[in-house]
């Protein structure tokens, strides 16, 4: 369970409150997808979920923001990195920049955790065949393309199993296919029973993955409800987010008079 | 798709194969000797070399710990050109100054004011005999010795993790940074800027990428520290490695006798005990 | 415009990320390159301002071999907008930033000022002109570094996944600036992963895959029924749109516009624009 409640945010050295009185509860096992247009606040919001900031970033944190019950603020970042992961937007600046190939990259995060090599190997083999890049094992990971250092730094985290997991814009540098595998990766780990925060452009994933929506606007919660009914609504489009092709789709043909020939997705 | 639910505590052949074939990859019996112990012979040839002086023991020490090594990693040719290449520069301005100004009743000849003794010369000498077997030894150590191994190295032997990393950190920086800077210049050719022609077009087209190339790379760090936090580096305590390096009780012996020999070496000489050679 | 013929490269390591590629792009197109991720597609574009060069085959650019050519001199008439804003950004102001490249190719006094500002006007930059790019969050960046190879005025602009990290108003944007360029008689080639994108705003796709061009045609030859297995081959899928127009049996509808025109039994129009365009300012 991730849970924040009523939080404000600026960081340090700004005045600019860029979360706003923002109130959410992730419960186990639940995707929950994080829209906005961009800079309202969604990236933010990933460093605050995740307890980054403000234990690590600095600034000024009102409210209070919780892990399975216990509140971020006296922990240490260690602490948290074992109570939630987080991948964020910029693969290359995720890279350690210490390890010669993808599998001690993946690798690390366990390693720091101070597990047995035998349960470090183990999960690491997991994390890189549940993105299926087992064969960039061997590969440095400085010299990846985007797309495939995006997996890595996603794989980097999965490894560290954390029971929880924040991400921002896991798939903005994915093919369809990547971004098909991170979805059934983090379907997965919902599975056993991992909240889930998902900030993303691409509302057709999150259509396909999320049982709740959440849309910020200027750092405000400007709609938060089932995935299905927030997802389809028209009103999403003021908030500078494209609703999922199967509701503008249907919204379109509704605008135009006209009657769905059959089911769309 | 499930994560692995067992703690499993044992590995496989083949995992403890690949394992071990992640390790920095021993060109020679002398890339294979633990990090610790090259580290050793390089530090341990150093300082003896300052300690003794003179000409003939610095040289000796040059001929026992570090040319054997040398020629059995394959390096001879190339370690004394990057030693050379090193201490060329240094020699050149200590031989100016000492050759000048050691006061000696022995004047080989007179530039202007300066004259030049044959004592400045002989001090010039040892300095030089010096620099160049510390720039052997130490060459040896960096031509034979991956960064990651010897950090990793270290920190099974109890060094802070965080010390370790950013020992680590700051050795592979650089490679990082040239790559980056490559990056950033080939986008520049790309907007028109001419980096093909002549000498000067290529520096003046260098020039530019200097400061924002060092610039993001600080911004890069603050946004790689978070990074890091998030894969737990800052736990205090010990890790279990991917891989060990060798090390064995030859080896320890090796290192012991160098410190205690260096030691009685040491208080030979400052006792008196020792008679300086020449 | 462009011409490749027998396009082979070998990265070292042996990589052959091309395997003879013949293509052809004439002036005025909108072209876009589809493909997953490893089909080449970068690689490809790299060979035509000289930053790769190719290990068999040729090159053609205006009608002159790219072979000789430094890459300062292939620029001027091809402008790339990378995919990564942070391996192009250097200046420490924004004006600063698009202003280098306009200046590379000639421009100078009012004419580059009236570039500089024309093009930060287009991405939407103008009101943070003398900011530092790294003030800027990764979407805004990746518009300066587009400004600043509009500001170039090249005939050909080819964008690398111009939409990564865009929300739909950057989107719109982007779309519109693709427009204008042509409407002016500019070439624009994007590689990209968005396949809505690619169906509204481009009149030819070019799908590759393993290093090699697997389909080439309109968008509604590109994303019709026929062409599925080779966008499979890619690991690519046709928009929603044209799937529901082959389901529905409308023929091809690769636009959500042209869905809903065919629903109508109405000649199906030109795809609709996600937002308004822009004037059509020549940054040259």
């Amino acid at each position: 369970m991730l849970e924040l409640d009523a939080v404000s945010y600026r960081y340090p050295g700004y005045a600019r409150q860029v979360l706003a009185d923002v109130s959410l509860a992730i419960g186990s096992g639940e995707i929950v997808g994080l829209v906005g247009r961009n800079e309202s606040g969604k990236s933010t919001l990933c460093l605050v979920a995740s307890g980054l900031a403000p234990v690590s970033v600095g600034g000024v944190l009102a409210g209070e923001v919780r892990i399975d019950g216990t509140a971020t603020a006296g922990l240490r970042p260690f602490e948290l990195a074992s109570r939630v992961g987080l991948v964020f937007q910029n693969p290359n600046t995720q890279r350690s920049g210490v390890t010669a190939t993808v599998f001690e990259e993946v690798a690390l995060g366990p390693v720091n955790l101070g597990l047995p090599v035998a349960e470090t190997v183990e999960r690491t083999h997991w994390a890189l065949r549940t993105l299926r890049i087992e064969a960039l094992a061997d590969r440095d990971p400085a010299r990846l393309s985007g797309g495939q250092a995006q997996l890595v730094a996603i794989a980097s985290i999965l490894a560290m199993r954390p029971p929880h997991l924040v991400l921002d814009e896991p798939t903005a540098q994915l093919d369809p296919e990547g971004t098909r595998l991170v979805g059934e990766a983090l379907q997965a780990l919902a599975g056993t029973g991992a909240a889930l925060l998902v900030a993303e452009h691409k509302t057709d994933l999150l259509d396909r993955l999320c049982s709740r929506v959440v849309a910020l606007d200027g750092g405000r919660v400007a709609m938060d409800g089932p995935a299905a009914i927030v997802l389809a609504d028209p009103a999403l489009e003021q908030l500078g987010v494209e609703r999922p092709a199967r509701h503008r789709i249907a919204g379109e043909v509704a605008a135009a008079g006209l009657v769905l020939p059959g089911a769309i997705a | 798709m499930a994560p692995p639910s067992g703690n499993p505590t044992t590995l496989s052949e083949a995992d403890r194969a690949y394992l071990a074939s992640l390790a920095p990859q021993a060109a020679s019996p002398y890339h294979a000797l633990n990090p610790l112990t090259k580290a050793a012979i390089a530090t341990i040839a150093t300082l003896a070399a300052f300690v003794l002086g003179g000409y003939v023991a610095p040289l000796a020490i040059l001929t026992v710990l570090v040319i054997p090594g040398a020629v059995a990693a394959g390096v001879l040719t190339r370690l004394t050109r990057v030693a050379v290449l090193i201490s060329v520069p240094i020699s050149i301005s200590v031989a100016l100054v000492s050759v000048f100004t050691r006061a000696g009743a022995t004047v080989l000849f007179t530039v202007g004011p300066f004259d030049a003794t044959a004592e400045g010369v002989d001090f010039a000498g040892q300095i030089i005999v010096r620099l160049f077997v510390t720039a052997m030894a130490l060459g040896l150590f960096g031509l034979t010795t991956e960064p990651r191994a010897f950090v990793v190295d270290l920190e099974r032997r109890g060094l802070s993790p965080r010390v370790a990393f950013a020992a680590a950190a700051t050795l592979e920086t650089i490679p990082l940074m040239v790559e980056r800077a490559l990056a950033i210049q080939a986008a520049q050719r790309a907007r028109g800027l001419d980096t093909e022609g002549s000498l000067a077009a290529r520096i003046g087209g260098v020039m530019p990428l200097v400061g924002p190339v060092i610039l993001s790379s600080l911004t890069e760090v603050e946004e790689r520290s978070l990074a890091l936090e998030v894969r737990a580096f800052g736990r205090p305590g010990r890790r279990d490695q991917l891989w060990t390096l060798a090390d064995d009780g030859r080896q320890r012996l090796l290192r012991w006798a160098l410190l205690v020999g260096f030691i009685l070496v040491l208080v030979g000489r400052v006792a008196g005990a020792l008679p300086a050679l020449p | 415009m462009i011409h490749c013929e027998g396009l082979v490269h070998v990265y070292p390591g042996g990589t052959r990320a091309l395997d003879g590629v013949d293509l052809e792009i004439r002036a005025g197109e909108r072209v876009a390159i589809i493909g997953q991720n490893g089909s080449g597609k970068s690689t490809l574009i790299l060979h035509w301002n000289g930053l790769l060069r190719p290990t068999a085959g040729q090159v053609v650019i205006d009608g002159r071999a790219a072979e000789g050519q430094r890459v300062a001199h292939l620029a001027r008439t091809v402008g790339i907008a990378f995919q990564d804003p942070d391996r192009q950004i250097f200046a420490g102001r924004l004006r600063t930033e698009v202003a280098f490249g306009a200046r590379n190719v000639g421009l100078r006094g009012a004419a580059l000022q009236r570039a500089v500002d024309e093009t930060l006007d287009v991405v939407g930059l103008r009101g943070e002109a003398d900011a530092n790019p790294y003030d800027l969050g990764y979407s805004r960046r990746k518009l300066l570094a587009l400004a600043s190879i509009l500001a170039m005025g090249t005939p050909v602009v080819v964008l690398d996944e111009p939409t990564t990290g865009q929300d739909a108003a950057g989107v719109a944007r982007i779309q519109a600036i693709v427009r204008s360029l042509t409407e002016v008689g500019r070439t624009v080639v994007t590689v990209s992963h968005d396949m809505r994108f690619v169906a509204e705003t481009f009149e030819r796709v070019v799908v590759m895959g393993a290093g090699r061009v697997l389909l080439d045609g309109s968008p509604a030859e590109a994303f019709g029924e026929p062409a599925w297995p080779s966008l499979a081959a890619t690991n690519l899928e046709a928009p929603l749109a044209a799937q529901l127009g082959v389901r529905w049996g409308l023929g091809p509808t690769p636009t959500e516009a042209g869905l809903v025109a065919a629903l109508a039994g109405a000649p199906r129009a030109r795809p609709a624009d996600r937002a308004g365009t822009f004037g059509s300012s020549d940054p040259r």
